[in-house]
């Protein structure tokens, strides 16, 4: 039973280190809090929905058109809402707060065209695999393996590649990047193209398992966020920790307790670190205080 | 006519709730996502005085603030020490919290099943207090009293000391200043008010569920006051104005109420983008978001 | 021999930096940019802290003040004829034991008046906690006029009668030119009834005029409140017009104290600070 729950949180976690991940990578490098993130996730699957659902289109085309349209409106959003904001030198509260109002533009009219009813890319019931006393459901295996991949790839890029050193010099010091040449304004793009990509991914992976409604992205940001604090803001390997502990917790909590307070354990998780590990399990000791 | 009665009682419950925020989000640059849970605390709280202490209306409102003021320093003690975004977290985890506990506790709050037959508040023991009429006096009295109350303390040295705060934390405390107890002063006498909104949306509705008190709420209120205006009273009103009678006016146009609702919110979300472009201090008020 | 009101001990402070050292590797080193400091200020006098750039002047001001921790060490104030430690107290608290501070920039209020600025910056608090201010109004409403008389006398005792600051009193703060925000940072310092006053480079950045009036200001601060003055300063004729005392900092420590002319004329202080 354990090594079941087990193997359950590190898939969910697998998921949520993707998020998490894709929300690290706008926030340590450009400090933009970014809360329209959770609609661009929900966005996503509604797209998958679209066209593998409405048009009929093969699924994989579908999750790749998804992707590509997730792309188009993250950029958008940080070309018309964001960085006209970075220009008026607007607070990182002011940018959060435009953030919170993009959300509820984009919830809200994904809510008016599609309902709010949930809906399903797939109406059969996977298959499962066996593997001594787990079963995992080929969705799962898919989640786990597809999530770990991006994120893979991803790491090596940033560890080896040009677009990886300018990511953390970034990280770091935006105005030092300035100097020496860096287009931040054009990597901005690229970032936010990036996020969105995993939160794409993230999306169409779990929309296939348990189908979508306007509201799922809140919670899986939620998610995200605290996965992000859990392991450290600054290095980006943290949220990966982050997101695989909150799966687990999860998994766990609703073997302890019951599935009811899965949530309080997440919550209760964020605010622990907050007031004693600010700075996460692998972050810098920076002074939150 | 009795329609209008309510909406002038949503519009002081309203009130009250955004210039209570206005002085942590406004007077004291204290971004909160918190706000529902207050009110929820609120709400849960005059249940409990008046179903199961049958506590008249006058001690029932002083049980309330009270109680959502401790509730707050429980929050804001460790809160203040974190800084920017983290204190916003620190506020949001409170405010997810306060829901799951609202919701879960099955067997203190009957969670998603509500608490129905709320009793109306008895002034004095005998007059009591139901009905449209009496809660629109109600609600104005105490709406009126908020306004007096937090336009005063703006007007004071108090106010002042705050306005110092919001401009210049450095040379605030520089200037002898202890900053975490007027953060706390704040964030306390904020939540004790929005706990008497509570109180009356949950005498007047005679029904809550913790629905009324989550996350969604939460920013609806932040977003009634970075609408209508922060840092001064006109800007909360208007933005309290602002929320309530935008989505009945959708309804006159004809929007079915299905596509109202989203649309409401569109307006909302739009609202609050076009204003941090360009007009960060919101309609009326006066200060601009840092 | 002089009373002394500040005495800091073996201050260290140090910050963690990544460096990339010979090998060509990233490692962590430990600086030290105070490094056992020691030094006493002298009472109703002033004295100057001289140093390079980087020095740790301010660094200095900012443990003194608490905004910094320091690594070990202690500050000693005279309070009631007797010396306390109150390195680590709270900022708030290190004012109101007569402590004030000007900083490199100012900190005044931006988006307040002139009057308020000057409000703020009574030592009489009465009327902030929300009670008071609520419950007490006669009493409020005496106690602020008390002060707003207060802070017109400053006006008219440094600047004259009528002056430009006065006039601008209900203007906003950041509609004052920079040299007129200093003269405030200044005067503000009047309203607080300090014992010690600590400014940071009080001159700099300013027209010659506002310099003049600068030093006008300190030099009434020390004549007519009896107040210490401790200022880090860059320009060396202000220093030797206006200092008793002062003390030249590098490499973390005070390595020279004495007169102006004495410590300006100090052979390492020529050759390290002043190049010449």
């Amino acid at each position: 039973m354990l090594l079941q729950l087990l193997a359950n949180g590190i898939i969910m976690g697998s998921v949520y280190a993707l998020v998490a991940l894709g929300f690290a990578l706008v926030y340590n490098t450009t400090k933009t809090f970014h809360i329209a993130y959770a609609a661009i996730y929900m966005f996503s699957s509604y797209m998958v929905l679209s066209f593998y659902k409405f048009l009929q289109m093969p699924l994989l085309i579908s999750f790749l058109i998804a992707i590509f349209l997730t792309m188009g409106l993250s950029i958008l959003i940080e070309r018309t809402v964001y960085l006209p904001l970075v220009k008026k030198n607007s607070s990182l509260n002011v940018i959060m707060i435009s953030s919170i109002g993009v959300m509820i533009v984009v919830i809200n009219m994904i809510a008016m065209f599609y309902g709010n009813e949930t809906q399903i890319l797939n109406p059969n019931i996977s298959k499962s695999v066996t593997f001594g006393n787990i079963i995992l459901t080929h969705t799962q295996l898919a989640q786990l393996v597809i999530s770990l991949m991006v994120i893979g790839i991803f790491i090596t890029f940033l560890k080896y590649s040009k677009f990886g050193i300018k990511t953390r010099a970034m990280r770091d010091d935006n105005i030092l990047c300035t100097v020496f040449g860096m287009n931040i304004n054009r990597m901005r793009l690229s970032l936010f193209g990036l996020s969105a990509i995993f939160a794409a991914v993230g999306g169409g992976l779990v929309a296939y398992d348990v189908g979508m409604d306007p509201y799922i992205g809140m919670p899986m940001l939620l998610n995200g966020v605290v996965a992000l604090i859990i392991g450290g803001v600054g290095r980006f390997e943290a949220p990966i920790l982050g997101g695989f502990i909150i799966g687990i917790m999860q998994s766990l909590a609703v073997w302890v307790f019951s599935s009811r307070w899965q949530d309080a354990v997440t919550f209760s998780l964020l605010l622990i670190f907050l007031l004693f590990r600010p700075q996460g399990l692998l972050g810098e000791k920076q002074r939150a205080v | 006519m009795n329609y209008i009665f309510h909406i002038l009682i949503m519009i002081n419950i309203y009130v009250i709730l955004t210039v209570s925020t206005n002085l942590l989000v406004g007077m004291t640059n204290l971004l909160s996502l918190g706000q529902a849970a207050f009110y929820g605390i609120g709400a849960y709280l005059a249940v409990f005085a008046l179903m199961v202490l049958k506590l008249p209306l006058i001690p029932v409102i002083i049980l309330v603030m009270i109680g959502t003021a401790l509730f707050s320093l429980i929050i804001a003690y460790p809160s203040l020490r974190l800084k920017g975004d983290y204190f916003v977290l620190a506020t949001l985890g409170f405010q997810l919290i306060v829901f799951t506990i609202l919701y879960n506790l099955v067997s203190v709050t009957r969670g998603p099943y509500g608490i129905p037959g709320i009793p109306a508040p008895k002034l004095f023991g005998v007059m009591q207090i139901s009905g449209l009429v009496p809660f629109l006096i109600l609600s104005l009295i105490l709406a009126i009293i908020t306004i007096f109350v937090f336009y005063k303390l703006v007007h004071t040295p108090f106010g002042r000391a705050l306005k110092g705060l919001r401009d210049d934390e450095i040379a605030i405390s520089s200037l002898g200043r202890n900053v975490t107890v007027f953060k706390i002063w704040a964030f306390v006498i904020s939540s004790a008010f929005i706990g008497i909104a509570g109180f009356i949306y949950a005498a007047y509705v005679s029904y809550i569920d913790p629905t009324s008190f989550n996350l969604d709420e939460a920013i609806f209120i932040l977003a009634a006051v970075l609408i209508g205006g922060t840092g001064n009273i006109k800007g909360p009103v208007v933005g309290a104005i602002f929320v309530v009678v935008l989505p009945e006016l959708l309804r006159f146009v004809g929007f079915p109420d299905s596509v109202a609702a989203n649309l409401r919110q569109i307006v909302y979300g739009m609202s609050l983008i076009v204003l941090m472009l360009y007009r960060p201090q919101g309609i009326a008020g006066e200060y601009r978001l840092q | 021999m002089n009373d002394i009101i500040l005495q800091i001990e073996s201050i260290k402070k140090s910050f963690v930096r990544n460096i990339i050292n010979i090998r060509g590797e990233q490692e962590d080193e430990r600086f030290y940019i105070i490094d056992d400091l020691d030094l006493l200020i002298p009472q109703g006098k002033i004295t100057a802290l001289i140093g390079g750039n980087g020095a740790g002047k301010t660094t200095l001001f900012n443990i003194i003040s608490n905004f910094i921790k320091a690594d070990s060490g202690d500050v000693l104030y005279k309070k009631n004829d007797s010396l306390m430690s109150i390195i680590g107290l709270p900022t708030f608290k290190i004012t109101r034991m007569g402590i004030g501070r000007m900083f490199q920039d100012d900190h005044i209020f931006p988006n307040m008046s002139v009057l308020e600025n000057m409000l703020l910056a009574d030592n009489d608090k009465f009327g902030e906690t929300p009670f008071i201010s609520l419950l007490k109004p006669k009493q409020n409403r005496n106690i602020e006029k008390e002060r707003i008389e207060k802070a017109q006398h400053i006006f008219a005792n440094l600047f004259g009668k009528s002056n430009p600051l006065w006039d601008k009193k209900d203007d906003l703060a950041k509609s004052l030119s920079f040299g007129q925000q200093r003269l405030l940072g200044l005067t503000r310092l009047f309203m607080g009834n300090y014992k010690l006053v600590l400014l940071d480079e009080p001159t700099a950045g300013v027209n010659p005029q506002i310099i003049q009036q600068a030093l006008g200001i300190i030099r009434r601060l020390v004549t007519e409140n009896e107040v210490t003055v401790f200022l880090i300063e860059h320009n060396m004729k202000v220093v030797l017009e206006l200092a008793d005392f002062c003390s030249f900092m590098s490499h973390g420590k005070i390595t020279a104290f004495g007169t102006p002319e004495d410590v300006i004329g100090n052979d390492e202080v020529r050759k390290t600070y002043l190049g010449i």
